[in-house]
């Protein structure tokens, strides 16, 4: 007698199944690279879709020129050792404007280098599909997410004109101008991202495991400072500090937590026992009431 | 993965908890002993947010935050002093602002051992389809009720959209009985109405709850209020659920998603197990050519298999190429779907957009789309009574029993025998709308008329024109079978009846299985 699958095995399954259906359904698929650790679950899921088989599609990355140095790295040398077709968009025109992360606001910066960026990476290979590590568990507003999300030309997310999902039938089939973002990870929580990397023995970005990094702190959070770019304001100093990330995006966006979680087990215990949920570490989400619906709205991952 | 694994990865452990405890104990870091998908239905006013909102807080591993917020909103449950958990459940902007549910929310929960979904669907009567489209994904489903006011007309269709979709456990949630005293005769009326309505139905399990989601009785805990009631809690109750995933009985099926190849000899079929197991050396046939063979390999990338059950994702290797491709049901030869023509079957009609006898529409079954060559509306289902009414006309929400030829064969089996390869969802073939979603009542390998009244693609016609620059390479044979449903769809759309001509049975005379 075999033993009953597990919660991560049934999740596991219901992913495959989902990326198999996708790249069978759509014409030119990309999975949407963005380096974390939903990423590295998302790729790893992929992988196991179509082994023994190349992905059958690439990967794209989003670079606004504000991620995390490790994170490039771990980008460029995971694209090496599964030999992946990796595309690197940058919003060359955004980036000529000077928009940056320390003088804009949040929302603008995020608008133009990443949901512009990728609208028009999306437009400028003419991919009908892009697969996301979102999940439901996230946010208020992804609690509704289809697994196959319809956006109308020009990316738009329209929350009343999602397509109800029956059972395990997806229906991919495009109307005019129509594109699809696919999201593999519906069902899984923070928890379970920490417990398959765990269960898989992924590799994760270094920046997840606490270290003594240059910090600053403003506004109540906790920036590193990965590089120049970012400097201490008048009355602000630059303190080493035993921190690590929750959650990856672009640096100074993303703030740190004090920590001593230095291996992954120990990551994964602290992220079971949290106080907070994962989000509150992303500041883009303090900005207004309902900015992750809004952003989604305007194309927003 | 087995128990002793789980155990080894828990010991890796070593790490002290941080200083500031959490209120409930954290939830285990092994896997969890499955996944239960809750669906909650009821009226807008029977407490249903509040109820899911209580179970979160009393029995899952809510974050610190998620709870300092609906603390911090001073918000209180109507007439109480307690704060207004229906809040943990609140998502999209547009429902905060109208009060109403308009869609299907998702909310994960953890206990000691199990993983729960909640699908919180609408009660509002407009929302039928979602509430369909949410039953379609549950395990169980509570269904709630208002202890003043008992089983409704609405409660009746409920259960009846729950029976339609294949949910086979329902739990009837009495709440709001402190608005009643406590009252065991009033408990046990709506119980005994519960179970009449009950016996119409195919479910396994129903058992009704006497509770209040606002002052938690029988919610995570037995109640003191109501000494008179020995039933479990709705925790325990929920908790004794079968995971989806253990039962692997029935016949073998697996629908083929893709074809893999790693460009030498191997050539896996790639699917979900939807019923049934195998093993390496079984024998599975092909519905639709009548071809067999055997497997030889079951490969995933931890590793190749020696068995796979329902539910996982596998790519099966066989001794000689059957060529199948994405939409084949590979089945157990003794009992395999049949290749239908003809589909009897039960809609929900989702679409704003009502049944139009000229509309294109395409057929999905788990992996295939099929061109259909006409779809007849022959009645609609009352679900207060269960009777049928003819028409020839269905609207949003309507629950039509409906027959559709096909324009080629496609394998399906019907729902109540097999319920994933029954499964079906009618889509515009146009801009690709997600029309009604069914169940298939009957299947039939002939069609209507054959030949009469339809125009026949014909393979040979295909093969001198629109696919004159195909080979017989499996990919272009793939392609070859896009372009004839395209071409069918096109035509369709002009209000023409087509149908595709099918390959060639195979009749290689071997005993199936062997």
């Amino acid at each position: 007698m075999t033993a009953s699958p597990s919660h991560l095995d049934l999740l596991e399954a219901e992913s495959i199944h989902i990326f198999r259906e996708a790249a069978a359904q759509f014409r030119k698929p990309v999975l949407m690279y963005s380096i974390g650790k939903d990423s590295t679950v998302l790729l790893h899921l992929a992988r196991k879709a179509f082994f023994p088989q190349k992905l059958p599609f690439p990967l794209l990355h989003i670079d606004t020129t504000w991620k995390f140095h490790d994170m490039i790295a771990f980008r460029d040398k995971t694209a090496k050792d599964f030999n992946l077709d990796l595309i690197v968009h940058k919003n060359e025109d955004g980036l000529k404007t000077g928009i940056n992360p320390i003088d804009y606001s949040p929302s603008i910066y995020t608008d133009v280098l990443k949901t512009q960026g990728l609208k028009q990476a999306l437009d400028k290979h003419g991919f009908d599909a892009a697969f996301g590590g979102a999940r439901r568990d996230e946010e208020a507003s992804r609690a509704k997410e289809r697994v196959f999300s319809f956006r109308a030309a020009g990316h738009r997310w329209d929350p009343r004109k999602q397509r109800p999902e029956m059972w395990r039938l997806l229906n991919g089939r495009l109307g005019t101008g129509e594109s699809v973002r696919v999201f593999p990870m519906s069902n899984w929580t923070e928890k379970d991202v920490w417990r398959y990397i765990l269960r898989e023995k992924l590799d994760v970005v270094p920046l997840y495991l606490a270290k003594e990094r240059p910090t600053i702190e403003r506004n109540g959070q906790l920036l590193m400072q990965d590089d120049e770019r970012l400097q201490p304001k008048a009355g602000e100093k630059v303190v080493m500090r035993k921190i690590r990330f929750r959650t990856l995006g672009c640096y100074p966006l993303t703030a740190a937590v004090e920590s001593d979680a230095d291996t992954l087990e120990s990551v994964v215990a602290e992220t079971i026992n949290a106080q907070t949920s994962e989000r509150v570490g992303r500041l883009i989400d303090h900005d207004q009431s309902g900015a992750m619906e809004k952003k989604k709205q305007e194309g927003y991952f | 993965m087995t128990a002793q694994t789980a155990v080894n990865k828990a010991s890796l452990i070593s790490v002290p908890a941080p200083v500031a405890a959490v209120a409930a104990a954290p939830a285990p870091l092994r896997d969890l002993n499955g996944i239960v998908h809750l669906l909650t239905c009821g009226s807008v006013d029977d407490g249903k947010s509040t109820l899911i909102g209580r179970l979160l807080w009393d029995a899952s591993d809510l974050y610190e935050d998620q709870r300092e917020n609906v603390r911090k909103s001073g918000r209180k449950a109507a007439g109480t002093d307690l704060p207004d958990f229906s809040m943990l459940l609140d998502g999209l902007v547009a429902e905060r602002e109208q009060g109403i549910t308009i869609d299907i929310a998702w909310k994960y929960f953890d206990t000691e051992t199990r993983r729960f979904v909640i699908i919180d669907s609408p009660g509002h009567e407009q929302y039928t389809r979602n509430m369909a489209s949410g039953a379609s994904h549950a395990d169980v489903a509570i269904l709630l009720v208002d202890a003043r006011s008992g089983v409704k007309k609405q409660t009746k269709r409920h259960a009846a959209i729950l029976d339609l979709v294949g949910v086979k456990r329902v739990v009837l949630a009495v709440n709001k009985m402190d608005l009643v005293g406590y009252s065991e005769d009033v408990f046990r009326k709506i119980e005994a109405d519960f179970r009449t309505l009950c016996w119409k139905f195919g479910f396994w399990d129903a058992s009704a709850i006497p509770l209040s989601a606002v002052f938690g009785d029988n919610v995570s805990s037995k109640s003191a209020a109501m000494p008179w009631y020995t039933g479990p809690h709705l925790l325990e109750h929920l908790e004794k659920a079968p995971s989806r995933g253990t039962a692997s009985g029935g016949a073998f099926r697996l629908p083929v998603q893709t074809v893999l190849r790693d460009g030498q000899d191997f050539r896996g079929l790639a699917g979900t197990i939807s019923s049934g197991g195998i093993k390496v050396g079984d024998g599975i046939t092909d519905a639709l050519s009548g071809r067999s063979a055997k497997v030889i390999r079951i490969a995933t990338m931890d590793g190749d298999l020696s068995s796979a059950t329902s539910g996982q994702a596998v790519a099966l290797q066989l001794d000689i190429d059957i060529d199948v491709s994405r939409g084949a049901v590979l089945s157990s030869s003794e009992m395999r779907p049949i290749a239908a023509q003809t589909v009897e079957a039960r809609l929900v009609w989702l679409s704003e957009t009502p049944f139009d006898a000229r509309t294109g529409y395409l057929l999905r079954t788990v992996t295939d789309l099929i061109p259909i060559s006409s779809l007849e509306i022959k009645a609609l289902l009352d679900l207060e009574t269960m009777s049928s009414h003819p028409s020839t006309r269905c609207n949003v929400n309507d629950i039509a029993i409906a027959r559709i030829s096909l324009g080629r064969p496609a394998a399906i089996d019907v729902f109540s025998d097999i319920s994933e390869t029954g499964t079906l969802m009618i889509v515009d073939a146009v801009t690709g709308a997600s029309i009604a979603g069914g169940v298939a009542t009957a299947v039939n390998a002939k069609s209507d008329a054959p030949g009469d009244g339809h125009f026949i693609l014909s393979r040979e016609m295909l093969a001198n024109g629109l696919c004159r620059d195909l080979s017989l390479s499996a990919n272009d044979r793939e392609e070859f079978m896009r372009r004839a449903n395209e071409a069918a769809i096109l035509l369709r759309a002009a209000g023409v009846s087509v149908a595709i001509e099918p390959p060639p049975m195979v009749d290689d005379g071997m005993d199936p299985g062997l």
